[in-house]
Parts: C-alpha cells; sequence; structure tokens
C-alpha cells in the first residue's frame, strides 16, 4: 500500500507540527522536582541575561556565574538523543557536537530573543536555543528536533538531503554567525571557532609572494599519503587556533571516474594532541606563546559509516564535565569507552564500518 | 534466565537493594512476580513517551492480566493472602494511575532499569577480587580475567539486552503498524470521494497523519537502535579480534615450548555469542524490511535504510567469521611432539582448523580444503609439494558442547614435486638462494560456509613450517622455526629467511629457556642465561645485544654452531639427565672463570656437572683439590657424551669414579656436589640399583660393575696455576697427566691447544670366554697405558702398567723407543700411531681400525693412521678421511672430513678390541705413539700382505666414485649431516670417500655440511658408529688389589 498522496499532505505541513511541549509532567516523579529547579534556574540567569544584555561590559564575577550555571547544565540530565526525522542524522550529530559544548552553549545562552514570531522562526541560534531548553528539561530519551529542521529549511538546508558533515557544519556555523546580533558574542563564537591560517601567494609573473591571512572553521586534512599521520599533510601555516579546533578528514575524494569514493583506511588519532610538537616550522606561523596554548584533548569525532552515496552519521561525543564518552546515534544515546571511538580509527578491510570523519578537539585548561 | 528469577538468584547484600527498590514503590512486589515474564516482555519505555497511547493499553493488559490471575483456579486458595495483596494492589493501581498510565510505564520502565543495574553491579562484583569473601560463587574457578575480558563479557551482556530491546521494539512497531493500517482502511477514503468539506472526516484524517507520524518516528527511532547496536558490536569484535590475537601470540609461543594456555574454549564462547547475535540482529532488520511490504510511505525510512545496514552488518559478519577459522593445532609430526612445524616428507603428521562461531546450517555440508603453498613465493628453487591423502574434509560439529566446529586433518604426508630438470636434488645442493631448512611453506585450510543466507569463503594459514627430507635436517629446521616466530612480524612472510633480522638477547634468552623447559622441565636461570651471553658476545654483554642468524645457526669457530652445541645439550638432557636437570643438580652453563670462582674456596673434592664448551653433547665433572702447597686445582673429566651415558647413568658415573694413582689406590675425587652436598646425598636417589641379584646366583661370577677410571701418578706434582691454566685450557681433556716435573712429555702439548688422550673413555670388552671375571680398564690417562700381556698366557689378564715419563716414549713390551711392534701370538689388534711429534691429536677419524671377520686365525689388526701434517692422511683415499676397512670383507668405509683441531676422541682410540667369539685368548688393544715422524713401521710381515688389498681396495673404490651413477648416489648421501650416517640405514656401506676431488664435492655450499676450511667437523663423533660397538669393558674390583 502506498501512501504517497497522503505522506505528501503531510510533510507539507511539517512547519504546523510543531511539537515542544516543554515540561511536559511525567511519572518520574522522584525526579521532577529537581528538575523543575534546574529549569527554573536557567531561566532565572537567562532572564537576567536577557534583562542586562543591554549593559556592554558585564562583569567578570558574573560571566563566571553565568558559565558555572549554564556549563553545568549541560549535565542536569543524562545525554539526550535526537530523533531523525528525514535524514537527519548529519544534523543530529553536529548539533550535538555544538550543544555538548559547554563553551558554545554559554555564548549561545546570551543572545538576544528575536523580537517577532516569524524572526524566532527563523533564527537559528534561537532555535539552537530552544532545542538546548528542550533537551535539558526533558525527560526522555530523546527530543526531536522539528522545529529547529524547519527552520533549516527556510535558510536551504532541505530535509531528506544527506549532507557533508564539513558542509553542513559550515553552513550551520554561517548562519549561527549571521544571526547573531550581538557582536560581543559574534566576536566570542569567532574565537570559539576560527582557525587563522597563512596562505602564500605567487605571482606567476613577477614571482612576487603574496601572504594573506585567512580564516576558516575546519582544518582539512588529505588522507591520501597521510600515512598514518594526522597531521602530515597538512599544506598551509597555522597562526592562531581557537579554543575549539575542527578537523577535517578529507575521506572522500573524487576520482577519475567522477565518482566520490570513501577511504576508510586506517588513520589513528590521540586523545591527546600537542599541535605545537607535531607541528613542523614550516607548518605554523605563531609565536611561543600562542604554540604553548596548542595543548588540546579530544573533545568530539563526527563518524560516517556506508558508502558515499548512502550513509550514516553519528557522532562520539566527551563530556566535559563528566569526562565520559557518549554516542549519539539519532535517538539512540548510549555511554561508551574510549576503545568504542578508536574503532573509528578506520580499516581497509571494512568498507561500511564507522571511520571518523571530523575531528574536533578542545584546548586545554581554559 | 528472566531477569526477575535472577534477581532472586543474587546473593543477600544485593537482594537486600531489591528489597528497598520495592519498598516504596507503587508497583507491588507481589504483581512484579506474578507477572514477570509478561512484564519483561513489555517496552515500558517506550510507553512512558508523552502521547503515547501504549502506556494506556499496557496499563490496562496488565490490570486484565491481573484480573485473570486472581480468578484462575492456579492460584487456588492456599495462598490467600497472596490472592488478597494482588486484589488490593490492582485496586490501588487502578487508583493510582487510571488517570496517568504514561507515569506508569516511566514507574515500571524505571523499576526494571534499576534492577539491571542491581544486576550488573552483583555481577561485576562476583567477577571481581572481592568474590572469594562471598564464598557464595558456585561457579567453577576461573582463571583471573583481565579487563579486556570483563569488558567483554559486560559488551557481551550488553549486547544481548539491547538486543532484545530491540527485537521489543520491533514488536511494538508491527502493532503500530497493524493498528495503523487498520485505522487507515477503515477512515480514510479514496481521493476521489471528496469529503474534505466534513469536519467529522477532517478530524479523522489528521488523527490519521498523526498516527503515521508516530509509525514514522518508531520506525526511525529502531534503525536508531539497530545503527547503535552495531556500532557497539563492531567494538566489541575489535575487543575479540584482540583476545584472538593474544590467543594466536600465545599459540606461537606454546609452539616454541613456552608454557602457553592455547585453550580455545572462552574465545569460542564469545565468538559464537557475538556471531549468535549478529545474525540475529540480521533477521530482525529482514523483518523490518519486510513491514515496508505491508505498508509504506513516500521518504520510507525502512526504503533506504535497512539495506545499508545490512551491507555493514554483513561485512561485520564477514569480518567475525573470517577471523574465527583458526589453526587450533599447528601442523606437526607424531614423532617430534614437542617440535611442531617441521615436517619430513613421507612422515605422516596432523594439523587441525577450529571454527570459532559455532554457528553451522546442519543441513550443508561445510567442505574444508587443505592446500600446501596455495601462493608461493617468487624464490629460485623453491620446492613444491603435494599433500597426499585426501584434500578435504567436512567440518563435524560434536554433539556435546565442548566439541567445536573441528576440522581434523590427520595421517597427511607431503611429497616434493619432481620437477624435471629443477628439483634440488637433481642439481645439487647449492641450487637456490634459501637452504631446504630456510624455505618456509604455507599450509592453507578454505572452508566454504554458508548459515542465514550468508554465503562465504573462510581461509586460514598455518605458522610456516620448514619441510625436510632427512632427520638429521630435524635440528636446524628447529632452528629456523624458533628464528621465525621469534621474531617475524608477519606470520606469512616466506621470504623471511631471505634477510633475517638479528634476535635481541632477551628475547633469545626466553626463547632458549623455553626449549630447555619443554626438553627438560626446568628453564635456564639467569646465570645460565648470563653464561650464554657471555659466549656469544663476549665478555660485556648488555641487552640491548643482538644475535645475527648466521651467528647462531651457522658459522662459529669451534667448527660447529651455537644452535647446534645447544641443541646437543638439549638432546643430552632429554635422553639420559632430564632428572638431574628437573632438580638442579646440573649447574650446567658455567664458564671456566666462573667455575673456577665457585669452586676455589670450597673443600677438596667439591665438584659440579657442567656442559662441554667444546664437545657436541657432552657433559663434564670438574673438582677441586687443594694441594698441600700451591693454588687449588681444577680437574675435570673428558666429557660424558650420550654413547658414554648410555651405558652408565651419570648418577653411577660420579658414584664410582675412580682416580688412579701410581700406588693403585682408586680413589674417588668427587665427594661434595657444589656447594657442599655430600655425593651420596645428592644423588643417592638417582643411583641404579646394584646388580645382586640374578648375577650373584652364578657361583662361576663375581659380582661385576662398571666404573670410570681416571689415572695419576702419585708422586706428580701439581703445576703451577699458570702452567696448570694451560692444561686445564680446555677441560675436557683429562687432567691426570702422567707428567713428570712440567712439561707434558709423552705428547707434549703446547697450551691451548687441545688434547685428547688416546685412550679417553672407551672400553673394552674381553672375550666372554674368559675364565677370570672381565677386567675393566679405563685409563683417561694421555699418555697411552700399555697393556702388556704376557706372550702365550692362556688366561686373560690384563696388567695396568702406566708409562712412566719418558720423553715421549712409550714402551711397548719389549719394543724399542718408537718402534711399533707387535706381538704375533697375543696381539689380537694393533694400533699403530705414527703420530707427528707434537702433534697430539688423535681423533676419532684418524684410526683405522681393521676388524676382523669371526673367528679369523689371522691377526686382527687395527690400524691406526694419523696424519701427517695438517690434517693429511697416510692412507686412505681421501686427504680427509678415516677408513675403516676390514681385511677379509672390505664393506664399510667411513669417509670423516678433516681432522685438524678435532678434540675429541672417538672409541676407537681405546684401541678397541672385538674379538670373535670363541677366542680363547684375550684380546689386547695396543695404541702406540712413535716417537718418529716416519712412516709406519710394522713389525712383522703380517702386516704387509694388507697393503696391497688395501691399496687395491682403494683404488676400485675410487674408480667406482668417478664414474657411473654410483657417484651420484653417494653424493646424494654426501649431502646428508654427516650425523645422519648412523641413522641412515643403509647408506653407511654405501658412502664412501672419494679422492680429493670428492671431498671437494662434499665441500659444496649446502650448510649442512662444513665448509672446507672448517677446521673440525661438528658431528664427527657421531660419524664413529662404533661407539656403541665397543660395550664397555668390565672390571672386577678385586684386579685391582
Amino acid at each position: 500500500m502506498v501512501l504517497r498522496e497522503f505522506v505528501r499532505s503531510l510533510f507539507d505541513g511539517l512547519s504546523v507540527l510543531v511539537l515542544l511541549l516543554m515540561g511536559q509532567g511525567s511519572g518520574r516523579q522522584e525526579r521532577s522536582k529537581k528538575l523543575e529547579l534546574a529549569t527554573s534556574e536557567t531561566m532565572q540567569a537567562e532572564a537576567d541575561v536577557q534583562s542586562d544584555k543591554e549593559e556592554a561590559e558585564e562583569t567578570k564575577t558574573r560571566d563566571e556565574r553565568l558559565r558555572l550555571v549554564f556549563g553545568m547544565a549541560d549535565l542536569k540530565n543524562k545525554a539526550i538523543g535526537l530523533y531523525n526525522i528525514g535524514q537527519t542524522c548529519c544534523l543530529n550529530s553536529l548539533l550535538q557536537v555544538f550543544l555538548m559544548n559547554t563553551h558554545f552553549t554559554g555564548t549561545l545562552r546570551r543572545i538576544t530573543v528575536p523580537p517577532s514570531a516569524s524572526q524566532k522562526r527563523r533564527s537559528v541560534p534561537y532555535q539552537m536555543l530552544l532545542l538546548l531548553e528542550e533537551m535539558q528539561c526533558g525527560k526522555r530519551k530523546a527530543v526531536c528536533p522539528r522545529a529547529l529542521a524547519c527552520c533549516l529549511t527556510e535558510h536551504r538546508v532541505k530535509l531528506f538531503v544527506q549532507y557533508d558533515a564539513a558542509q553542513l557544519l559550515l553552513t550551520l556555523w554561517n548562519l549561527v554567525n549571521k544571526q547573531m546580533t550581538n557582536p560581543e558574542l559574534i566576536e566570542k563564537l569567532r574565537d570559539l571557532y576560527t582557525i587563522c591560517v597563512q596562505e602564500c601567494m605567487l605571482c606567476q609573473e613577477c614571482s612576487s609572494e603574496t601572504k594573506r591571512n585567512s580564516n576558516m572553521i575546519t582544518l582539512p586534512l588529505s588522507m591520501l599519503d597521510s600515512g598514518c599521520h594526522l597531521l602530515k599533510t597538512l599544506s598551509m601555516k597555522l597562526v592562531h587556533l581557537p579554543q575549539t579546533l575542527i578537523l577535517h578528514l578529507k575521506r572522500f575524494c573524487l576520482r577519475k571516474s567522477a565518482s566520490i569514493h570513501k577511504l576508510c583506511h586506517y588513520l589513528p588519532f590521540p586523545q591527546d594532541l600537542d599541535f605545537s610538537a607535531v607541528l613542523t616550522e614550516e607548518q605554523c606561523q605563531a609565536d611561543a606563546s600562542e604554540k604553548a596554548s596548542w595543548q588540546y584533548e579530544l573533545f568530539a569525532v563526527v563518524v560516517h559509516s556506508g558508502s558515499t552515496d548512502c550513509g550514516h552519521y553519528c557522532a562520539y561525543i566527551q563530556s566535559l564535565t563528566e569526562r565520559k564518552w557518549y554516542c549519539f546515534d539519532d535517538s539512540e544515546v548510549c555511554q561508551v569507552l574510549w576503545d568504542d571511538v578508536k574503532c573509528t580509527y578506520g580499516h581497509s578491510d571494512l568498507h561500511w564500518g564507522q571511520t571518523a570523519y571530523l575531528l574536533v578537539y578542545m584546548k586545554k585548561n581554559s | 534466565m528472566a531477569q526477575w528469577q535472577e534477581l532472586q538468584s543474587l546473593a543477600n547484600a544485593s537482594l537486600e537493594q531489591v528489597h528497598q527498590l520495592y519498598s516504596g514503590a507503587a508497583l507491588p512486589m507481589e504483581v512484579r512476580q506474578c507477572l514477570a515474564a509478561w512484564i519483561e516482555d513489555q517496552n515500558w519505555r517506550q510507553a512512558a513517551e508523552p502521547l503515547s497511547s501504549h502506556a494506556r493499553m499496557l496499563f490496562h493488559s496488565l490490570l486484565a492480566l491481573l484480573g485473570d490471575r486472581l480468578g484462575s483456579p492456579g492460584l487456588g486458595n492456599e495462598d490467600f493472602m497472596l490472592k488478597h495483596n494482588l486484589r488490593k494492589a490492582r485496586r490501588d493501581l487502578q487508583a493510582a494511575f487510571e488517570e496517568h498510565p504514561e507515569r506508569f510505564a516511566n514507574l515500571v520502565a524505571n523499576l526494571l532499569q534499576e534492577e539491571q543495574r542491581i544486576l550488573r553491579l552483583a555481577h561485576a562484583e562476583q567477577q571481581g577480587p572481592v568474590s572469594p569473601q562471598g564464598g557464595a560463587a558456585p561457579a567453577p574457578s576461573a582463571p583471573p580475567q583481565s579487563d579486556r575480558q570483563q569488558e567483554i563479557q559486560r559488551r557481551l551482556a550488553d549486547f544481548q539486552a539491547a538486543l532484545q530491546d530491540a527485537e521489543r521494539a520491533f514488536r511494538h512497531l508491527e502493532d503500530e503498524q497493524d493498528m495503523f493500517d487498520f485505522c487507515y482502511k477503515v477512515h480514510y477514503l479514496p481521493a476521489g470521494e471528496n469529503r474534505t468539506s466534513d469536519p467529522e472526516y477532517t478530524k479523522q484524517v489528521q488523527g490519521l497523519q498523526a498516527k503515521l507520524q508516530k509509525l514514522d518516528r518508531s520506525r526511525r527511532d529502531v534503525l536508531a537502535q539497530m545503527q547503535q547496536l552495531l556500532g557497539r558490536s563492531e567494538t566489541l569484535r575489535g575487543f575479540l579480534q584482540q583476545e584472538l590475537g593474544a590467543w594466536r601470540e600465545r599459540q606461537q609461543i606454546a609452539c616454541l615450548g613456552a608454557p602457553a594456555d592455547t585453550s580455545l574454549l572462552q574465545l569460542e564462547t564469545w565468538f559464537t555469542a557475538l556471531g549468535e547475535g549478529l545474525f540475529q540482529l540480521l533477521q530482525l532488520l529482514r523483518a523490518l524490511g519486510d513491514l515496508r511490504h505491508k505498508v509504506t510511505y513516500e521518504r520510507d525510512p525502512l526504503q533506504a535504510e535497512p539495506p545499508l545496514l545490512e551491507t555493514r552488518l554483513r561485512e561485520l559478519l564477514t569480518c567475525l567469521l573470517q577471523s574465527a577459522f583458526v589453526v587450533e593445532l599447528q601442523p606437526s609430526m607424531p614423532t617430534s611432539g614437542k617440535r611442531p612445524l617441521v615436517l619430513r616428507t613421507a612422515n605422516k603428521f596432523s594439523v587441525r582448523a577450529r571454527l570459532l562461531v559455532r554457528l553451522h546450517d546442519r543441513n550443508r555440508r561445510m567442505e574444508a580444503k587443505i592446500y600446501i603453498d596455495r601462493d608461493p613465493p617468487k624464490i629460485r628453487g623453491f620446492r613444491k609439494f603435494n599433500i597426499l591423502t585426501s584434500s578435504s574434509k567436512t567440518l563435524v560439529a560434536g554433539d556435546s558442547p565442548q566439541d567445536g566446529l573441528v576440522c581434523d586433518f590427520q595421517h597427511l604426508t607431503l611429497k616434493e614435486q619432481k620437477v624435471v630438470g629443477s628439483g634440488k636434488g637433481s642439481k645439487g645442493p647449492n641450487e637456490g638462494p634459501l637452504a631446504v631448512t630456510e624455505e618456509l611453506h604455507l599450509i592453507t585450510f578454505t572452508l566454504a560456509y554458508a548459515y542465514h543466507g550468508l554465503e562465504l569463503e573462510l581461509e586460514t594459514s598455518t605458522l610456516p613450517v620448514v619441510i625436510i627430507s632427512n632427520n638429521n635436517q630435524l635440528s636446524s629446521a628447529w632452528a629456523s622455526i624458533l628464528w621465525f616466530n621469534m621474531l617475524s612480524t608477519d606470520p606469512k612472510n616466506q621470504q623471511f629467511f631471505a634477510a633475517p633480522p638479528p634476535a635481541p638477547w632477551p628475547r633469545l634468552a626466553e626463547v632458549l629457556s623455553w626449549q630447555f623447559e619443554s626438553a627438560a622441565e626446568r628453564g635456564l636461570s639467569k646465570e645460565h642465561l648470563h653464561m650464554l651471553a657471555e659466549k656469544l658476545f663476549g665478555s660485556k654483554p648488555s641487552p640491548e645485544s643482538t644475535l645475527p642468524w648466521p651467528k647462531f645457526s651457522k658459522d662459529s669457530a669451534s667448527g660447529f654452531s651455537f644452535w647446534a652445541w645447544l641443541d646437543r645439550i638439549l638432546g643430552l638432557l632429554q635422553e639420559h639427565l632430564k632428572q638431574l636437570w628437573k632438580d638442579g643438580l646440573i649447574l650446567g652453563f658455567v664458564s671456566r672463570k666462573q667455575e673456577k670462582k665457585l669452586l676455589k674456596g670450597k673443600r677438596t673434592g667439591t665438584f659440579l656437572i657442567r656442559f662441554s664448551e667444546s664437545v657436541l653433547g657432552g657433559v663434564t665433572c670438574t673438582w677441586v683439590e687443594h694441594p698441600e702447597s700451591g693454588p687449588p686445582a681444577f680437574r675435570a673429566v673428558v666429557p660424558y657424551t650420550a654413547s658414554e651415558l648410555a651405558s652408565l647413568a651419570l648418577p653411577d658415573i660420579i658414584r664410582d669414579y675412580q682416580l688412579l694413582a701410581e700406588e693403585n689406590i682408586p680413589e674417588n675425587p668427587l665427594q661434595f656436589l657444589y656447594p657442599d652436598r655430600a655425593r651420596d646425598e645428592a644423588f643417592g636417589p638417582y643411583y641404579s640399583q646394584r646388580q645382586a641379584g640374578s648375577l650373584m646366583e652364578k657361583k662361576e661370577y663375581l659380582n661385576q660393575r662398571l666404573i670410570r677410571v681416571s689415572s695419576r701418578q702419585a708422586n706428580e706434582s701439581w703445576q703451577a696455576e699458570e702452567e696448570l691454566v694451560a692444561a686445564t685450557q680446555d677441560l675436557e681433556t683429562l687432567q691426570l697427566q702422567p707428567g713428570g716435573p712440567v712439561p707434558l712429555q709423552a705428547a707434549p702439548c703446547s697450551p691451548g691447544t687441545r688434547q685428547l688422550g688416546p685412550c679417553s673413555p672407551g672400553t673394552r670388552q674381553l672375550g666372554p670366554g674368559g675364565l677370570e671375571p672381565p677386567l675393566a680398564l679405563q685409563v683417561g690417562s694421555r699418555v697411552p697405558e700399555l697393556l702388556q700381556p704376557g706372550p702365550g698366557a692362556v688366561e686373560p689378564q690384563l696388567v695396568l702398567q702406566l708409562v712412566p715419563e719418558g720423553q715421549g716414549t712409550l714402551q711397548v713390551g719389549p719394543g724399542a723407543l718408537g718402534t711399533l711392534q707387535v706381538i704375533p701370538a697375543g696381539l689380537e689388534m694393533l694400533q699403530p700411531v705414527p703420530g707427528v711429534q707434537g702433534m697430539q691429536q688423535v681423533g676419532p677419524g684418524d684410526q683405522v681400525p681393521l676388524q676382523p671377520e669371526p673367528g679369523a686365525v689371522e691377526p686382527q689388526l687395527v690400524l691406526q693412521l694419523v696424519p701427517e701434517d695438517q690434517g693429511t692422511l697416510q692412507v686412505g683415499p681421501g686427504s680427509l678421511g678415516t677408513l675403516q676397512v676390514m681385511p677379509r670383507g672390505l664393506e664399510m668405509l667411513q669417509p670423516v672430513p678433516g681432522v685438524q683441531g678435532m678434540q675429541q676422541v672417538g672409541p676407537g682410540g681405546q684401541g678397541t678390541l672385538q674379538p670373535g667369539p670363541g677366542t680363547l685368548e684375550p684380546p689386547l688393544a695396543l695404541p702406540l705413539v712413535p716417537e718418529d715422524q716416519g712412516p709406519l713401521q710394522v713389525g712383522p710381515e703380517d702386516f704387509q700382505p694388507l697393503e696391497p688389498v688395501l691399496q687395491e681396495f682403494l683404488q676400485s673404490l675410487t674408480e667406482e666414485l668417478e664414474s657411473g651413477s654410483g657417484a651420484l648416489e653417494s653424493l646424494e648421501a654426501a649431502e646428508l649431516m654427516p650425523g645422519m650416517l648412523e641413522a641412515g640405514d643403509g647408506r653407511l656401506e654405501r658412502l664412501s670417500p672419494g679422492p680429493a676431488r670428492s671431498t671437494a664435492l662434499l665441500d659444496c655450499h649446502d650448510p649442512f655440511l662444513p665448509q672446507a676450511d672448517d677446521a673440525a667437523l661438528p658431528t664427527v663423533n657421531s660419524l664413529f658408529a662404533g661407539t656403541d660397538d665397543f660395550p664397555p669393558l668390565h672390571i672386577n674390583p678385586h684386579d685391582f688389589q
């Protein structure tokens, strides 16, 4: 039986079906009280922010207090999954990577709430914040990112399309960046994610060298000839590395036949990474103090399984407060070990297994 | 086991937690107990989701079931209280949750989850180290598990639980789908009938939409569950792979003799559990895909995702099965028990493969096939083999769960493919860059596996094997196996010996120790290893030292390789000294320096047992003597080898060892075993029973006992230590020099040279016809003792006369200096030794004993020829070789290449004597060392007629060698290790020494043959098949009085 017409009408009306049922009561009575308290606490803090948002400067103590409240917020509940609502596994994985990052959520919580309903609907950061709230107060194993998905469709990020995680990450980040209004927050967001690299350009005619700094969100690393060394193929000079550094393992490559081919081979990555130690002199253009801060710890891995045409994404994320690894596979979340993450190193014999695609490293001691 | 039952079987501490859990719970324990199975089978977590109609349905089902139970006669009247409680519980539940069934669902879900947590904790505790205190663990005491093993156990349990969850979710999805299907059919009308205006209809369609939304979400949820499950099982498979890798390593070292557990039981359980789960998942996935045939819609996740998941799952299963096919027992011949992986052509061997995933379709035959060198390396001259007997076999599963899916290949044999013109045999042994024992072959199995629609060809290979054609290659083949398994990183690298890496000493030490452990149940101690390291690396061995392969197995200044030396010691231990070694009575590997250090401070007569460094497979005793003045002296006997120990065990030798002094009072210098154990106390348990019974009954014989004797002169004054060093340089040499004051004159030796008395251990047997009890005489003196028969004496009488130091003069009977005298009447055997002066070596190979036919009337002659200089034989077909000629039937000819530097005296050196039966005259041996360099002087004419015969014979042999196919045959024999000669039945007869030319051929590059410039032969001793032919001389102690 085919229900084509019926279903079409169903999905046409998708945007109407916003099912936000925050604070819906549940049978878990023993917890609900505490949870409500927590919710109200965050809400209160948020209200504080909003009331104080006109102030250009915030005192440091307040900042810390907020971080305390917001940072901890991620763990008031256990990790919550996100329902797949039409090939959104890639989006779900990226959202988890964003929302599990307390540095990001700390910034996100301070955004200005858009005044009108339509603006609210179209605002990606606001929808993300709503989703975060829902995840944190929810008593269910997973929530449905429908509103955010609808919001994204308005920005030409479609449902039922399998995106490349690196590409979608950039889109998502750009949307968040663009739609934030507070310049201070934009600055924070950039500090958090942007990598500054130096590009050299050689003029073919006068052979003069032009150097230019540019910013990027992900550091692309070619998988070809990497010979099991993570950063061997990095071709540009690094000037500045952010708090959250995202490495993009270029596992998809274009072949002669123009078909995209996935490289499954083994590439290990460490839990702790000292960039100043693994990079060669030619690969960085940074002063000593900058380099000294290049101590990173793995925070999240976005993993792809399957082939180029049909695949699946999930994310392994280490909770920043608990220091425990979780696997977020759409609505299914479970606690895992580093061994599970290691299974995503790749194996040339396994073409359909999980392979790490994006590596998110977090700067230590900050 | 069901969760509730499992909970009840927990220890008290955990049970307490369960009680606490239910004490405040809205769900009474009675209800939980009463409907345990049903409750556990429902998906409460899902029902707890808001907006779930499922919760209400479950809640009412529960109430209904409770009602049924109350009314059922099964409960009866016997438990009135229970009935009452259930009734009350039902009422309470209904009152509390009627309005909020999802709360009830949540409650039950939480309770179940909490129960699982308690269970997990309890299990973890049971496995942990705390459990022994509990004492309640009835499980058989399993070996302590590593973290990884515990993790595997935990994950397997999680995996199975998650799988059950997924199955439940699937059933729930089925129900949901049926419900939707029903509603859809009832309410939805085809688009043709326009009822959109009807508000009732619109409401129904909206309801349908919501239901479909839910169905879609449920489907995606189940898919996510499977994705997650698959992800976790990938890790689990990784863990199993690591465990299997560890097992492979254990198997590899166990092959080398290490004590390692190679049981596969645990691994099989794990592999089977995971395989079972994955196959279950596969079926679930297929069933999930089938749901689409009933209800589908646009962008149905069941359209695209299950095939993707299935591909991934199949790949995972393939991987799991592929690694689960292992070689359980590496190929080995039953005859060489502890040394697997060495196969001999035409000898039977067996090998066993096993599939660790014990799942198979009983209706299909699983056929395993065996191949050798499926993908042969491109090495020139690489031999090809066929496996004889059937090459395929059906994998069988035993009925008991202990029996795995095994495939036992037994009674296999290998046959070399003779390729015309390219085989090793036809082109000579220097064909191909690799020696036979460095050629690695792989035996491969394939298995056609089919189960639940998954069809695979599994493949596994053995560790590389070395294929030999002769037993004498066994030792070097084993050396290759050791080296490979110790150092190769790739277990399939057949080219390993193209460039064998050197072995780091610590690793090699470990492997060597295993050899001793497996041969004689005691490994090597730190001191032993230190001595070996010193021997290999010089005075300062460091942990970073590495030993190259050739140094281990090939060249060595001493004429035999380090491995050959060690392996012979291993053989000796295994054959003769196992118990002593096991009990630590043999110090074994002690350098001479160390030996002196150890013995120096001990009282006279303290001795230790150690292995000879210069004699292959030799063991000796060194003792210390403290003379009245001067530094302590260290003495050692000529090493005993397997042949001596075969006739008399080492403890007996030690017990009865006699040292003869001039005044003829024999004494045993071996009094205390180092450090200070009385000899008899230490060795008492090992002495053999003295023959008291049967022999005593025969009155005409006196008791007899075999003893070993060395002699020395009483008036001998010990030499200064420096000189002693020279004399003891080779401790294998008998120390008892009949030396007059200082330089040893009878056979002068320069310091540092090996010196061997012609009369080193060896025994003589007197004719059985002797009337007197047989007399044993063993003289370890370097100067040949003189046996002087009374001319014409009828009764056997042996007079032992030690040659007084007389400037190297020998007194033979009435003979003059340096002349050889044969007393025609009494002399049966003559050993003229026309030694060059200053050359004090008489190797066994230098002897040409002539053995008479039994009953021969002619005097028997033993001709002992010593090469004049640089190892040339005066007489003999080859420049290097021994000639054993029998006057009558010239049957045996033994070539012994290499004379120079030979430090061993074969038994023949004692002047062997084998009288024919019936000879009344006592046989006599007379080793003579004439002083002059001149040719052999044979007194009487008796000898002369022999010479032409000999010449003629040699001539004919030479001719035969040079021409005809016979020459080739003999060459083939020459390919063999010399030691092989005694084993190779019938080969002895054919083996002929060629003239110089054929010697050159013998010196070809086969590693088993010594190179031409090799000073000595490693196995020369064994060439002398005669060792066993000379039974020990029996001596009656009374004769000494």
